[in-house]
């Protein structure tokens, strides 16, 4: 019978089956500092242990501070920071700590080390854990009562198997276009609840030709359409990625060949199969930016400010609250609305390939004067590598800041945050009223759209700067 | 977790659409270690005056409310049921959400339309708490919706789990305004009832759970030691 690539890897992972409720066996559980310290307490309190240490591994990502990793002067943070070792310590759960050289944002190093792989379900308490969907995962955020029961029971309860969205990506992106831009446009189609009680497959020729990498961004961004899980089938791209022989904890030599096989298999027969199906043509698309307090509210660079009776998916008073919060007027062009604060990092643009399109765009320019622009890498081993092919020096002579990796201004629990009223472009996923820190104002846009906005002050379709300097 | 059976309380509303987890316990609170102290820090960032919320690490010690704030209304200073828009608590899966909703007193959350109303990872956390997220058709919301509108303060409604019913009543009138019917997962249901710990209920099946074990392939254990 054909069947999709989600219900393959849900079918091979029921322990307990019922119509009312599933049991799940979860192949990877990954940990950091903020969700899991009351998971911890719940274990201590009953007495019980973590059922497969094995299967679990910790980093230390939100609150990391970015300037230097080893002074944390904020005591809450260094506690919290405290209690992930000790818990870890205790409970026999390695941790990729700050200065192993693997520590970084879980969803840039779960794939970078080789721990998330084709066909297996991981968990995080951590809702972008829908990251990992692009290797063809089964992967989602949970709160922090199921990372107690994953710790103790490597299982989770689900309800009904949920349905199935399939996003087809047709043609391809233009120069300038980047990975961000396909998943700002299809949050923008559908909505921030479009995907609510769905796992999205992402096919078609757009995503085919996308990198690891461009594939990670899209299917960080499913939460934001409300999805339970994004999910790419895995392909040569993929197994490419696995087999790079730089992933100390993916399977070797014969068992690499083994898997190599079952995760071949790991596609949907026929895309006919899903429940709900869209289509969105990347080839006219152009440069997204989001002019709103939710990634929906979004428009093409091109283009203004939109009227509050005028938005898909928001009621006008809605609208009216967010354009107000933004301090944004309709009308105005995107063109012309300058940013105090450029972000470029986080687990939607934080890996080598982002940085690289940031550099590209930085090359021979300055930043705009007034301008604070950040460029924070989304692991330790992104930034040897974007050091090593010298974008560090690129980024620090256009006068942005290079610094150590972590989440940073993607959610302001380290120092790095907006003031109040401040404007930024940001690589990062959302853009929700005090997100980079009490009352900024957050746009979302592709790490060549941020250094865009960096060098001239405000956005700007970054296919000018583009095609100026070819 | 304590049982969920019958609840009846004062209604509260705030009619706004995708109300995000940042929204309702900023990102700074999350460094709390702890699982309580999280009621005075609900939507913080809107319900106290700018500059006046509380610092995380003293969370009772709040300066003056915001004027605007929908729910700082004195008239539903008791509330115990929350009224919500669309798409509730969408965004982050920090629990710290519902641990913030249920510590400011709320016991059960009820949003606009089915499969719709809340945020998946949003329900399973309230669930996982004892706090009950019903998802209504729109019209049956409209009327909570509208009875709290009019009568605020007065609006009062009974939930009750055995027989899935939400009376409605404004208090001082003899007939309730009305009765609605409302579905949740009979899973969900039969776990509130019995206040049941889902870990306890996991480790009953522990045959079936090293049977999976036994059969999964080897490549789905990573390899090296860390
Ligand atoms: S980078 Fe941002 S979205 Fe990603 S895990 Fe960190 S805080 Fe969450």
């Amino acid at each position: 019978m054909a069947t999709t690539l989600f219900r393959k890897v849900w079918d091979q992972h029921l322990v307990v089956k019922s119509d009312r409720a599933n049991l799940l066996y979860i192949d990877r559980h990954l940990i950091h500092e903020v969700t899991s310290p009351q998971a911890f307490d719940g274990l201590r309190l009953a007495g019980r242990k973590v059922r497969r240490p094995d299967l679990t591994v910790a980093t230390i990502d939100h609150n990391v501070p970015t300037d230097n990793q080893l002074v944390i002067s904020d005591p809450l943070s260094r506690k919290q920071i405290e209690t992930l070792r000790s818990n870890c310590r205790e409970f026999g759960v390695p941790l990729h700590d700050i200065a192993s050289g693997r520590q970084g944002i879980v969803h840039v190093i779960g794939p970078e080390l080789g721990l998330t792989l084709p066909g297996t379900t991981i968990v995080c308490g951590d809702s972008h854990t829908s990251t990992h969907g692009a290797f063809g995962a089964l992967a989602f955020g949970i709160g922090t009562s199921e990372v107690e029961h994953v710790l103790a029971t490597q299982t989770l309860w689900q309800g009904a198997r949920p349905d199935t969205l399939g996003i087809e990506v047709t043609g391809r992106l233009a120069p300038g276009l980047e990975p961000k831009d396909i998943i700002l446009a299809v949050i923008r189609a559908i909505g921030v609840g479009g995907a609510t009680g769905h796992v999205i497959e992402y096919f078609g020729p757009a995503i085919s030709a996308l990198s690891m990498e461009g594939r990670l961004t899209i299917c960080n961004m499913s939460i934001e359409a409300g999805a339970r899980a994004g999910m790419i089938a895995p392909d040569d791209v993929t197994i490419d990625y696995l087999a790079s022989g730089e992933r100390p904890f993916a399977p070797k030599g014969r068992d690499f060949d083994a898997a190599a096989a079952d995760w071949r298999s790991l596609r949907t027969d026929d895309p006919s199969t899903y429940d709900k199906h869209v289509s969105i043509d990347a080839s006219v698309l152009a440069p997204q930016v989001t002019w709103g307090t939710n990634p929906a509210m979004t428009v093409d660079v091109t283009g203004v400010v939109p009227e509050p009776e005028a938005t898909p998916f928001a009621t006008a008073s809605d609208a009216r609250r967010a354009l107000e919060y933004m301090g944004l007027r309709p009308g105005t062009p995107i063109e012309q609305i300058a940013v105090d604060v450029v972000f470029i990092g986080s687990c939607t643009n934080g890996r080598i390939e982002d940085l690289r399109s940031a550099a590209r765009v930085f090359r021979g320019r300055h930043t705009a004067s007034g301008v604070r622009a950040l460029v924070v890498p989304g692991s330790e081993a992104v930034r040897k590598q974007a050091e090593a092919e010298g974008l560090d020096r690129i980024f620090v002579e256009a006068g942005a800041e290079w610094r150590q990796s972590g989440c940073s201004m993607c959610l302001a629990m380290n120092p790095d945050r907006l003031t109040p009223g401040q404007r930024s472009a940001s690589t990062s996923n959302r853009n929700f009223e005090g997100r980079q820190g009490p009352a900024g104002r957050t746009h979302l846009v592709s790490p060549a759209m941020a250094a865009a906005a960096a060098v001239t002050g405000h956005f700007t379709d970054v296919r000018k700067l583009l095609s100026a300097s070819a | 977790m304590e049982p969920f059976r019958t609840h009846r309380g004062q209604l509260a509303l705030l009619d706004w659409s995708d109300v995000n987890t940042d929204l309702i316990i900023p990102a700074r609170y999350l460094k709390r270690i702890e699982r309580t102290g999280f009621g005075p820090l609900l939507f913080a960032d809107k319900r106290y005056a700018p500059g006046a919320a509380p610092e995380p690490d003293a969370p009772e010690k709040a300066g003056p409310l915001a004027a605007d704030f929908p729910l700082n209304s004195p008239t539903f200073r008791d509330a115990t049921l929350l009224v919500v828009g669309r798409n509730f608590g969408c965004g982050s899966s920090r629990e710290h959400a519902v641990w913030a909703v249920q510590q400011a007193g709320f016991r059960a959350v009820i949003a606009p339309g089915p499969g719709e109303g809340f945020a998946d990872i949003f329900e399973s956390n309230a669930y996982n708490n004892g706090l009950l997220p019903i998802e209504l058709p729109d019209a049956d919301w409209q009327t909570i919706a509208q009875a709290t509108r009019e009568n605020p303060g007065r609006a009062f409604a009974t939930i009750d789990l055995e027989t899935l019913t939400i009376t409605v009543e404004t208090q001082g009138e003899s007939t309730p305004r009305a009765k609605i019917a409302f579905a949740i997962p009979e899973a969900q249901r039969t776990r509130l009832l019995k206040g049941l710990d889902a870990i306890a209920e996991t480790l009953a099946h522990e045959t079936e759970i090293a049977r999976h074990e036994q059969t999964r392939p080897a490549w789905m254990t990573p390899t090296a030691p860390h």
